[in-house]
């Protein structure tokens, strides 16, 4: 399980590798991340990074609308994983014999 | 049920993700997990309009059935009348002494005092019949001022409320005193 409870940021993982629609994000938060968000925290975290331009949504596709990273996002992204990657690198070298 | 949930959203956020949320639950289906899940979204979002109204400095205004004050109070009264029906009935029985009625009561009084929720329902009524009166009257407008958020309170008058929230209070009032009294009598004995 991903040591985050950010949904916003669990949804920029899921799009950094490409477009996704809702059900799309939630099985692969699900699948990399090893937790499963509600559809209102997911829609809920989806909502505000569109209001914030780091993702767009796509031309609808049989009644689902997928989603993807803007290039804001990407740097919106980087930023939130820095501190994060900090944090893990730390921790292996702490716990390395 | 899903539907449902989505009208728990504010009007704005409904017409953009409605659709894709409906999807959403179409594929998820709706556990009790996932209708909390809903619910609890639906009350951030009406946080987040909540605050995004305010501070775009546009007014908000809180009202509870502003339209209907008349049929409120119908209700009030509907409230209302068990327990002043079962108050009355037991005054005119034990108090007055009304010749026959103490016999009458006295079954009623005695299936109540055993079934707790309905004794529990009976003293709680008028407190809600009060609330169902007093509310239509009420009216919170919040503006975004110089000073920060300014909050008015607007109230009007109804006849009919009055007359409910009146009932209401002093119903409750006895009813408040009736069981203080009677909890003081037996920590006596």
């Amino acid at each position: 399980m991903v040591g985050t409870n950010d949904p916003g940021l669990l949804v920029l993982i899921s799009l950094a590798s490409g477009p996704r629609h809702g059900h799309g994000i939630m099985l692969d938060i699900e699948r990399f991340g090893g937790t499963r968000l509600g559809p209102g925290t997911l829609y809920g975290a989806i909502a505000r990074l569109e209001a914030d331009g780091h993702i767009e949504p796509l031309p609808t596709e049989e009644r689902r609308r997928p989603y993807r990273l803007t290039e804001g996002g990407r740097g919106e992204l980087t930023r939130r994983l820095a501190p994060l990657r900090r944090a893990v690198e730390t921790a292996i070298e702490r716990v390395a014999p | 049920m899903r539907r449902l949930l989505i009208r728990l959203y504010p009007a704005r956020w409904r017409r953009r993700y409605a659709d894709e949320l409906i999807d959403l639950l179409d594929a998820t289906g709706v556990t009790p997990w996932i209708a909390v899940d809903v619910l609890r979204g639906a009350l951030v979002e009406h946080g987040r309009a909540w605050r995004s109204r305010v501070r775009e400095g546009s007014q908000m205004t809180f009202h509870f059935a502003w339209r209907h004050p008349g049929a409120w109070a119908l209700v009030g009264a509907l409230l209302l009348a068990p327990t002043l029906l079962f108050v009355a009935a037991s005054a005119l029985a034990h108090e007055v002494g009304a010749p026959g009625l103490a016999a009458a009561v006295e079954p009623a009084l005695d299936a109540v005092n055993a079934w707790r929720p309905l004794d529990l329902l009976l003293v709680v009524a008028p407190a809600v019949a009060v609330l169902a009166a007093v509310l239509p009257l009420l009216r919170l407008e919040l503006r975004a001022g110089e000073g920060g958020t300014e909050a008015i309170v607007a109230v009007r008058v109804r006849a009919a409320n009055v007359v409910v929230i009146l009932a209401g209070l002093a119903l409750g009032g006895f009813l408040l005193a009736h069981i203080v009294s009677e909890s003081v009598l037996q920590v006596g004995r």
